[in-house]
């Protein structure tokens, strides 16, 4: 909210600068956020009055000029062509900053200083409305009403003197949506008494009640409904004061009436409409619900469609405002009108905020009520409003306010025990301490005291403090009065010792071994299209009201996001990548097991690589990457997890997302698959570069992996390593052979590498060679050469039968 | 047979004089030094021999073969040296051969070091899901239905009642209903909020969030505690201040600011010239939230406090634009 330091002056006295009292307020709670002078632009200028001109010697378009600026006359070489002696104008001194220079295509500002025109010196200069920032006209100098007196600097003059802050008001404190509210913590921060305007209304005889009606149809929703009227009223412009009030805070003047009830709503927070009293049908103000689907065309002249659950303020035929937010066209104060009825209401907070949301309308009023009005303060703040307009456009108040008062409340009264302020502050506060911190903000004793415990006092709360409803409210009150900073800091603290082992972070783990690999660790939005979305699960969960379509789900797989950050990488020309994410994805989920029922969520990895296997180096020729670079960075990250029994099984067909790879299976469960991206896929990125990808189960991983570490003698006895190699059909995998090998070879075998493959003139067509290492060991004895000989037969015999594989020499 | 021995001897150094490649030099190794060459012929031969010399024609054989292993090997270092080009000498000036190397995202680092900080003061880690029910994001918080404290966090919708998390503190919640009392948990995690994406805001971000509830627990001691850790996390001669604000589930409530650190709190772009930077929001628990998990706020008292984890990373790294962050440009993270 904007408030005006000068405005706020009114109310309570302030010696303190903008800065400091903005320094004291952020310290009780009212983030100042901005201070602001709009006048500052207008530092070194002043009006001043032209006393005499003449032609310039050497330029035909230019004019000397004696300008009285009041402390002195400057001689002055002007370029306007409507300048003359008698002018009151604005002048810039030499030092002032110009806001836009009308020579400079783009405006830019520039400073004066004292220069010689073609031989003539010029001590400032006259200003054109465009050059002070006031307007477009940029054809001549700008003239000031005659009669302005000399010597007032511009920002006096154009009213522009004030300062402004801008103060973050929290959604607990609607009671400071306003200057006096602000007020009241200034005062208190101070020590000084709040000076609320002293109401005088001049009625007349006429009994107001005898014109105006009113029914609530509903008092839940309208607890209040005050109202006043004011006859013959002349609408016109405000005075000059109210309209600079109003500006400086960014409220924009429309006429003498509305600027009242604004000015009252922006003095004392209370929201004020005016109707067009000649325009209510039968002069009767019903509140009620709307009809649905009813149409009403607000003050904006835009039509809206309203429910039944939209509290409407109508006449005896139908509806003239929509309570709380907005008033309607049709009844808005106009040139035209003459007696005026003032609505001071209050409105049911939840009810206000409904209808403001579902109208996308939020408003000055719609905001306060929102967050609560003050019950209590809606005949002051019609009454103001009513003397102030009588004051401003003349007019008749009539006799007596209009009150219809159906959900009256009694005062609310709040108990504090001041061992449980001191219990949660850790403060050592007094019973009377707590007293005079609370007296600051016009909380007082009340009478009586609460039932339990003789030290639990009651507090009477102001009824525009409608945040106050319980004691931790009232502990939190002692303490920005106190001042946070004056709560010892305590850095000693006791520590209940955990009684059982915290989860590993394992994820940390395996980061850091990634990371030592050469991945580097991307983060991306979980957030995607669904068309994306989809290709990872049917089960992807949509978005209600997504920012835009293309994050309208949340993932199913982290492949697509790793796919699109490696398109904006090549597209910087980075085309080596090895990279990584550990993230969730979202499903919706039938099984009833999920935290949130109906929703899934699972930490997955996903690692790809594309471009070279190493980098390039002056020795080591260009190598792809391929499916088997990752196959082995699976194949080592699993044995660094210790995680084993894990199978890779080839997927013939393709996936959604990737072809040519397998899935992995640990101790016969799913965790994840690998392969290559689809080229249609990579094709949308327009990624020609190939991708090699995995995605895994990481709490799969993490629940498989052994972290229960139980130390195994280590053998005694040295090993023996065989190498062996067969020729087989193209037909049989490595998988097959290795496994005849293992089988044969029987529980010496400890160890069995693949180390060669070779396909060519020493080997039959449609027939390849592949070679092993076997490594031998006994637990209980040195393995004789004997041994492994008869072992390594039986393995010959065996992959001779079972494969007709045949010992290469 | 010992002239046989001696006979060998000069055949295989007469044979090996000549040798240039590797090639023959195996041959030679496969005819003289095997497991069937021809010394090793010599040991069967001597098995047929007078029982009496034995010992000296092993001796003898032995011999034979050390020194005929030792040429050999003499040889074979000869070739593996001349092997190099002795005309281009070493240029150590010639790049090594280096590996990919890996990072760690800026978020990730700015997370593990608050973790690292909170866990050595006994906090725990915990965690809760992303796609929460209203009554833990909003009602169990103290948010009523309908209140303008929604307002503060925008959010995205699932369906009825269900919603992307806009804070971590549901965890606070889901916690408090698991276990009593003493609880001290910090809960990091990925956090939601639809707002329009500019430099300074983005669709979803992460949170730490931290809540310690006991018998006894203060206000002054929420104080302490953020203090030693924004000593140890921002340096130990900042300056700070706690001033008074609203979260709906704390009461009193806090927000906490420190000497900003890129200006030393002389003000600068970065500080919006005040001389502080925000870094946390924090307060004692509100009783309401504490009823709602049936724990009575007359026994326990508890502090609660959270920070956003791109904002601080932001502040520590000098990133002035938070949707780099998730552009993961190798260039980018390379830099952490």
């Amino acid at each position: 909210m904007r408030v005006s330091y000068r405005w706020l002056k009114d109310y309570v006295d302030i010696k303190a600068s903008p800065e400091e009292l903005a320094q004291k307020l952020t310290m009780t709670g009212f983030e100042v956020e901005k201070i602001e002078r709009p006048g500052e632009k207008y530092k070194n200028f002043v009006t001043g009055i032209v006393l005499e001109t003449r032609k310039h010697p050497n330029a035909d378009k230019l004019t000397l000029c004696k300008v009285d600026v009041g402390s002195q006359t400057l001689n002055i070489v002007c370029g306007a062509p409507n300048v003359s002696p008698g002018q009151a104008v604005a002048v810039g001194l030499v030092g002032a900053q110009v806001p836009r220079n009308q020579h400079d295509p783009a405006g830019a500002p520039f400073v004066l200083s004292q220069v010689k025109i073609r031989g003539e010196e010029s001590f400032g200069m006259i200003c054109s409305a465009y050059e002070l920032d006031l307007g477009d006209d940029r054809d001549g100098i700008m003239i000031l009403p005659k009669g302005t007196a000399t010597g007032t600097t511009l920002s006096d003059y154009l009213g522009l003197s004030d300062t402004i802050l801008e103060i973050g008001i929290t959604p607990n404190r609607p009671d400071a949506m306003s200057h006096i509210g602000i007020a009241r913590e200034v005062g208190a921060i101070y020590n000084k008494k709040v000076k609320i305007p002293k109401l005088k209304l001049r009625e007349s005889k006429r009994p107001a009640a005898k014109f105006g009606a009113i029914k609530i149809l509903d008092s839940g929703l309208c607890p209040r409904y005050t109202a006043r009227l004011v006859y013959g009223v002349t609408i016109g412009p405000s005075p000059k004061w109210l309209q600079e009030y109003l500006t400086s805070i960014g409220v924009r003047p429309v006429n003498n009436v509305v600027d009242v009830t604004n000015f009252v709503l922006m003095e004392m927070g209370h929201p004020l409409h005016a109707f067009d009293y000649d325009k209510l049908n039968e002069g009767m103000i019903v509140v009620k619900p709307a009809k649905d689907g009813e149409e009403f065309t607000t003050l904006d002249h835009k039509l809206r469609r309203l429910t039944s659950s939209t509290l409407m303020i109508c006449d005896a035929k139908g509806p003239v405002a929509i309570a709380g937010v907005m008033g309607g066209a049709f009844t808005e104060i106009s040139d035209t009108t003459k007696n005026i009825l003032i609505e001071s209401a209050y409105f049911n907070p939840q009810s206000i905020r409904r209808t403001s949301k579902r109208l996308g309308l939020s408003t000055e009023a719609s905001q306060r009520f929102e967050r609560g009005a003050d019950l209590h303060a809606t005949q002051w703040a019609a009454d103001r409003a009513a003397q102030l307009i009588q004051e401003i456009t003349g007019g008749e108040i009539l006799k007596g306010v209009i009150d219809v008062f159906p959900g009256k409340k009694k005062s609310i009264t709040v108990p504090l025990r001041p061992e449980k302020a001191n219990e949660v502050l850790g403060t050592g506060l007094s019973g009377k301490q707590i007293q005079s911190l609370l007296r600051k903000i016009n909380i007082t004793k009340a009478a009586g005291r609460s039932k339990s415990g003789s030290s639990n006092v009651l507090y009477a709360i102001p009824s525009y403090r409608v945040d106050l409803l319980q004691e931790i409210d009232l502990v939190e009150e002692v303490a920005r009065m106190y001042g946070y900073d004056s709560i010892e800091t305590n850095n000693d603290t006791r520590i209940s010792f955990s009684s059982h082992a915290p989860a590993k972070d394992t994820v940390s783990e395996l980061k850091d071994w990634l990371i030592g690999s050469g991945y580097s660790e991307v983060v991306s939005n979980s957030m995607q299209e669904k068309e994306f979305s989809r290709l990872g699960s049917e089960e992807a969960v949509e978005i209600a009201n997504p920012i835009s379509k293309d994050m309208a789900t949340l993932r199913t797989s982290l492949i697509v996001s790793m796919v699109q950050v490696i398109r904006n990488n090549i597209l910087y020309g980075k085309k080596n990548l090895r990279l990584f994410e550990v993230g969730k994805i979202y499903r919706r989920d039938k099984t009833g097991a999920s935290v949130v029922p109906g929703y899934r969520e699972e930490n997955r990895l996903t690692m790809a690589m594309v471009g070279l296997r190493r980098k390039a180096s002056w020795d080591v020729s260009p190598q792809v990457i391929d499916i088997y670079d990752l196959k082995g960075e699976l194949q080592t990250l699993f044995r660094k997890i210790f995680l084993d029994n894990i199978k890779f099984i080839p997927y013939s067909n393709t996936k959604a997302l990737t072809s040519m790879g397998f899935d992995v299976e640990i101790n016969g469960i799913d965790v994840g698959y690998a392969g290559i991206v689809r080229k249609d896929f990579r094709a949308k990125f327009d990624i020609d570069e190939e991708i090699v990808i995995a995605e895994l189960n990481v709490d799969l991983l993490l629940q498989n992996s052994s972290l229960k570490k139980t130390f195994k003698p280590l053998p005694k006895y040295p090993s023996v390593t065989r190498d062996i190699a067969f020729k087989i059909n193209e037909n049989i995998t490595a998988d097959q052979l290795k496994n005849e090998i293992a089988g044969a070879a029987g529980p010496m075998l400890v160890q069995i590498d693949l180390f060669d493959i070779y396909r060519g003139d020493q080997v039959k067509a449609g027939e390849k060679s592949l070679a092993f290492a076997l490594e031998f060991m006994s637990e209980d004895h040195t393995l004789r050469q004997d041994e492994v000989d008869r072992i390594m037969k039986e393995v010959i015999s065996r992959v001779s039968r079972n494969l007709s594989g045949t010992l290469r020499e | 047979m010992e002239e046989r021995i001696s006979h060998i001897r000069t055949e295989a150094l007469t044979e090996l004089q000549p040798v240039a490649s590797a090639a023959d030099l195996d041959n030679f190794r496969i005819k003289y030094l095997s497991r069937s060459g021809v010394i090793a012929g010599l040991f069967e031969d001597m098995k047929s021999a007078a029982p009496e010399s034995r010992p000296a024609l092993g001796k003898a054989i032995n011999e034979l073969r050390a020194a005929v292993q030792g040429l050999f090997d003499e040889k074979k270092n000869a070739l593996e040296s001349s092997a190099r080009p002795t005309t281009a000498p070493l240029d150590l000036t010639l790049p090594g051969r280096e590996r990919w190397v890996g990072s760690k995202h800026p978020i990730t680092q700015t997370l593990d070091e608050i973790k690292r900080l909170f866990t050595a003061m006994g906090f725990s880690l915990a965690e809760g899901p992303e796609i929460e029910d209203d009554e833990h994001n909003f009602e169990a918080l103290n948010f009523p239905p309908d209140h303008p404290a929604r307002d503060m966090q925008d959010t995205f919708f699932i369906a009825e009642n269900i919603l992307l998390r806009t804070h971590t503190s549901p965890v606070q919640i889901r916690v408090m209903e698991s276990q009593k009392p003493p609880v001290r948990v910090i809960v990091p995690g990925r956090v939601y909020r639809n707002e329009a994406i500019s430099a300074r805001s983005y669709c979803l971000f992460h949170q730490v969030e931290g809540l310690y509830v006991d018998k006894g627990v203060t206000f002054s001691e929420l104080k302490g505690t953020l203090l030693s850790f924004a000593k140890q996390f921002y340096g130990s001669s900042i300056k700070y201040r706690f001033r008074p604000s609203f979260f709906p589930f704390t009461e009193p409530s806090a927000e906490m600011d420190i000497t900003c650190f890129l200006c030393n709190g002389k003000g600068c772009r970065v500080c919006k010239q005040t001389g502080w930077l925000e870094i946390l929001g924090c307060g004692m628990v509100h009783p309401n939230v504490f009823r709602h998990v049936s724990y009575d706020p007359e026994v326990y008292t508890g502090y609660a406090f959270g920070m956003g984890i791109e904002r601080i990373a932001m502040l520590r790294f000098g990133i002035d634009d938070i949707r780099i962050l998730y552009d993961n440009d190798i260039r980018f993270l390379h830099q952490f």
